[in-house]
């Protein structure tokens, strides 16, 4: 128990995709755990589900939403917190993840995690909502930093300072993609070992690694092909901060084999040493 | 009338929390210009709705930002302009919701070509923008829209889509198991008449004015197609399991199974096929009826016997 909210150190894990669904139920391969996207089995009765289950049975797994939109100002969907809940009571996530971002505003919803300003005025907002959000699921709610390719010109404090004084506010949890931190850095022109060492490490429960796009003015956060070896040296210093995070790869455009995707997110194995 | 089972693998794609990348051709943000409301104080409601709408702008379409105001939302970056930064996200906006509606009907993306049904799909999600969590039926309105759409072929296309989904909502739907013959054996003689049935919980019959299943099988079996002429056909669209099947139904067999589905007792039911059926001779009647209700369980159309 190396964090603060006493959530365990799973090992390293996998993104769950539907591609892999076969291999993982027919050959039930030797994986420490899974996170699964939350909203490919909501507002479903059928077959995701049935996949699911199963999986859930034999393996421990995460929450990992893309719908939360916790910086709207659109107020809370309180229909989706409670089915959200429902399905981590069905799937005994360890926990539940979200990102610190805002997907849609007046009803609409763009299932694109948008960029946060960064100021006072937003900060307060997203501390209350998760307080709220902590309070309806009954336990700590780990936000992720995103990546993003733009910056509100009236933001008065860095992401890492917002996320930081967010995480202690309320009181929330930290899913670390040092991927993500790494493509901001490159888009936004910051120190990303700066980023990693401002955040209060025993607030982070997880971390993340995925591949990404260099189009040479910008990175887009694309989760396609291997690791890039200074991701890999970013999960090394993140790390070496912590007294064990649990490391989950994504792999979200051509995906491969499971044998390859599995073998990438055990190369975490080098950089982060006996922890995991 | 053999049932086909759909070959959609282990089910619909997910939806990622990374940025979707797709082709576009090169053509830029097409400028317009900011609301007045944006001269204001930019809060954070300001600044999303602000954001939203111009992201949210289809491609052919200006979007309410022009270079001077974008610098006052969006701060430029050593390599790209306030509105270059923007732009990102309106290409992946599109691109996710693009990607969606390719997942739910390849189909109708092949009897379109790639190109126009991407200028389909930009009209549709101009037309019916997300405002759910989940993307699982994001595409729902396809068959209608397709449908409006001032296009010769439209009632095909629509008939295609209206297929395609019935398979993307037999995916969804409850799971349960068929009957079979072994558990008609079980009934007892005297309860026949008034058993009746329930259907499996995702069987959709699709009443179709062009023969859309065969179109569908063909680009299944990678069979040259062209778009067909209209005809009526009936298709029941329904899961066992993990397999999605497509039936494509005789009259008689629509007959029965919409009479159960509706709560008619087998009585019933086999009375409103036999009247279905008065033109014909009276042994043939028989055989058609016996045959009918045999395929009807032996495809697994039924999940419960109810007495």
């Amino acid at each position: 128990m190396a964090n603060r909210f006493k959530l365990p150190n799973l090992g390293i894990g996998l993104g769950l995709r539907t591609k892999h669904y076969s291999t993982i139920l027919e050959q039930k391969p030797a994986v420490d755990w899974f996170e699964i996207l939350s909203e490919n089995y909501l507002r479903t009765k059928g077959r995701p589900l049935d996949f699911l289950d199963q999986i859930a049975d034999h393996y421990p797994v995460v929450m990992h939403g893309v719908s939360l939109s916790i910086g709207s100002s659109d107020p809370l969907d309180r229909e989706y917190l409670s089915e959200l809940r429902a399905l981590r009571d069905r799937t005994k996530a360890r926990w539940v993840s979200d990102h610190l971002c805002w997907t849609g505003v007046s009803g609409k919803n763009t299932h694109d995690l948008l960029p946060m300003p960064y100021t006072e005025e937003a900060l307060l907002h997203v501390v209350d909502r998760v307080r709220a959000v902590q309070d309806f699921l009954g336990a700590p709610l780990a936000l992720e930093n995103p990546s993003s390719y733009a910056e509100f010109a009236g933001d008065s404090m860095r992401e890492w300072e917002f996320l930081g004084r967010l995480a202690e506010l309320a009181d929330c949890a930290l899913l670390l993609d040092v991927n993500n931190v790494y493509v901001s850095s490159k888009n936004h022109g910051f120190d990303p070992l700066s980023y990693l060492n401002a955040l209060p490490i025993d607030r982070v429960v997880q971390f993340h690694v995925a591949g990404h796009t260099d189009h040479g003015t910008h990175i887009i956060d694309s989760h396609i092909g291997p690791v890039i070896d200074s991701v890999w040296q970013l999960l090394a210093a993140a790390h070496q901060r912590s007294s064990g995070v649990p490391v989950l790869l994504e792999w979200d455009a051509e995906i491969p084999s499971f044998e390859e995707t599995h073998a990438e997110a055990l190369r975490a194995r080098e950089f982060i040493g006996a922890a995991a | 009338m053999n049932r086909e089972a759909t070959a959609d693998a282990l089910g619909l794609h997910e939806r990622a929390s990374a940025t979707p990348e797709r082709a576009e051709p090169a053509r830029k943000i097409a400028l317009g210009s900011a609301p007045g409301w944006t001269e204001g104080k930019l809060g954070l409601r300001a600044q999303q709705e602000w954001f939203a709408a111009i992201i949210s702008t289809a491609q052919d379409k200006p979007a309410p930002v022009d270079e001077r105001s974008a610098a006052r939302l969006i701060r430029a970056s050593a390599t790209l302009s306030s509105v270059e930064r923007i732009d990102i996200y309106r290409r992946g906006y599109h691109a996710r919701l693009i990607e969606c509606l390719v997942d739910d009907y390849p189909v109708l993306e092949h009897a379109l070509g790639e190109e126009a049904f991407e200028a389909l799909c930009r009209r549709y999600i101009a037309r019916h923008p997300s405002r759910a969590p989940s993307l699982n039926y994001f595409g729902r309105h396809m068959a209608d829209f397709c449908r409006a759409e001032p296009q010769p072929e439209a009632g095909f296309l629509a008939d295609l889509a209206a297929l395609e989904w019935a398979i993307v909502l037999s995916i969804h739907a409850p799971t349960e198991s068929a009957i079979g013959f072994e558990d008609l054996s079980r009934v007892p003689s005297e309860r026949w008449p008034g058993a009746r049935f329930r259907v499996n919980p995702s069987l959709e019959i699709l009443h179709l004015g062009y023969p859309a299943n065969a179109y569908l099988q063909a680009y299944r079996h990678g069979q040259p197609i062209a778009v067909p002429a209209a005809r009526p056909t009936s298709v029941a669209v329904y899961r066992t399991g993990r397999s999605v099947w497509r039936l494509e139904l005789e009259p008689t067999l629509v007959t029965l199974v919409e009479s159960l589905a509706n709560g008619a007792t087998l009585e019933v039911g086999l009375t409103e096929v036999q009247a279905s059926l008065s033109h014909e001779p009276e042994q043939e009647v028989a055989k058609k009826i016996s045959h009918c209700f045999q395929h009807s369980v032996s495809s697994g159309l039924f999940s419960a016997i109810l007495l």
